[in-house]
């Protein structure tokens, strides 16, 4: 059951991560020049989703 | 195989129980723990570095060496990055603060990257502390620039009809206290995952190798190359961590600039 409810958890950091990647590839093509201010806005974004994701993690197994 | 998995499992159950924090002596509640041991090293050697850090860099202005270059590599980040980047021209009553929640941070995640050491940071003890402390900040400079009512009344965004103010307040009230609480579990959670993640991966490169060293046959031979591949996402994912440690105390110091700059905002 845990490990269900993770997975599910999984499916939407997933998706954020997806999304993320695809706004930042879409606007590095679009402007490369500011594409290190992107990444840093990428690497944030994801952290931000992936710490919803390990809260999940770390119920599961708790 | 079947009882490679059985060991697993039961070694799994080790490692995880190793994470929680054990009291060295007193209980849990008062006393001495593991992580507190932990955490106090990290803040020791963060302590020795940025002392070492001010001594080689005193009565020049030119850094000279790899230490110090580096060094001023990182707080010029949380000066630039984190301080002037969301705090604009207030930096720099607040840099001193914010500067030593990201190290206190940072030593902390880094000292549980070293084999067999643990991280200050993963128990939601520590990290409560200072998410607390951090909390503590903001409100107190929320109050010294408007006063504790006015405050207290500009949670709720100025302008809006007497019931919905009220709601809005509500909620907005209720959302401070919870920034508390994500900002703590935040850090724990991805300290304390990243670690079980690298021991799962440990474990499962001595299981595989383990048969081979036993007694030597094909079969052992095959799932002793299978090690290699855990091997490789062990390392992976150690450099991942490395990545992580350093992210995390980047969001945590840029969050506590943002909700000090919120608190300290006039108007919306």
């Amino acid at each position: 059951m845990n490990v269900i409810g993770y997975g599910m958890c999984v499916i939407g950091a997933a998706l954020g991560i997806a999304i993320a990647a695809f706004a930042v590839a879409n606007s590095m093509a679009r402007q490369p020049e500011v594409q290190s201010r992107l990444f840093t806005v990428f690497i944030l974004a994801s952290a931000f989703i992936e710490a919803l994701c390990l809260i999940g993690f770390v119920v599961a197994i708790m | 195989m079947g009882e490679a998995f059985e060991e697993v499992s039961n070694e799994m159950d080790e490692l995880i129980e190793s994470f929680f924090t054990t009291p060295i002596f007193g209980d849990k509640n008062i006393g001495f723990t593991v992580t507190m041991f932990w955490f106090l090293l990290a803040c020791i050697i963060m302590l020795i570095v940025v002392f070492a850090y001010k001594k080689k860099t005193e009565g020049t202005l030119v850094p000279h060496g790899v230490f110090a270059n580096g060094m001023e590599f990182i707080v010029d980040y949380v000066r630039d990055d984190v301080c002037k980047g969301a705090l604009g021209d207030s930096w720099k009553r607040h840099f001193p603060f914010l500067a030593t929640v990201f190290f206190v941070v940072m030593f902390g995640n880094y000292i549980g990257m070293l084999p067999t050491w643990k991280a200050g940071t993963g128990t939601t003890g520590v990290t409560g502390a200072i998410a607390l402390m951090s909390f503590i900040y903001f409100i107190a400079m929320g109050v010294r620039k408007k006063g504790a009512f006015r405050y207290i009344k500009s949670l709720a965004p100025e302008g809006l009809p007497a019931p919905i103010a009220a709601i809005v307040w509500v909620i907005e009230l209720f959302s401070t206290f919870l920034r508390l609480v994500t900002l703590a579990v935040r850090l724990f959670c991805n300290m304390f995952a990243g670690h079980v993640v690298m021991g799962v991966f440990a474990i499962m490169t001595t299981t595989f190798v383990a048969p081979m060293i036993n007694h030597f046959s094909a079969a052992a031979l095959g799932t002793g190359a299978m090690s290699i591949l855990w091997m490789v996402l062990l390392l992976l994912i150690y450099v991942v961590e490395l990545l992580v440690s350093f992210i995390q105390a980047y969001i945590f110091t840029l969050l506590s600039a943002v909700y000090i700059q919120l608190a300290e905002a006039e108007g919306h």
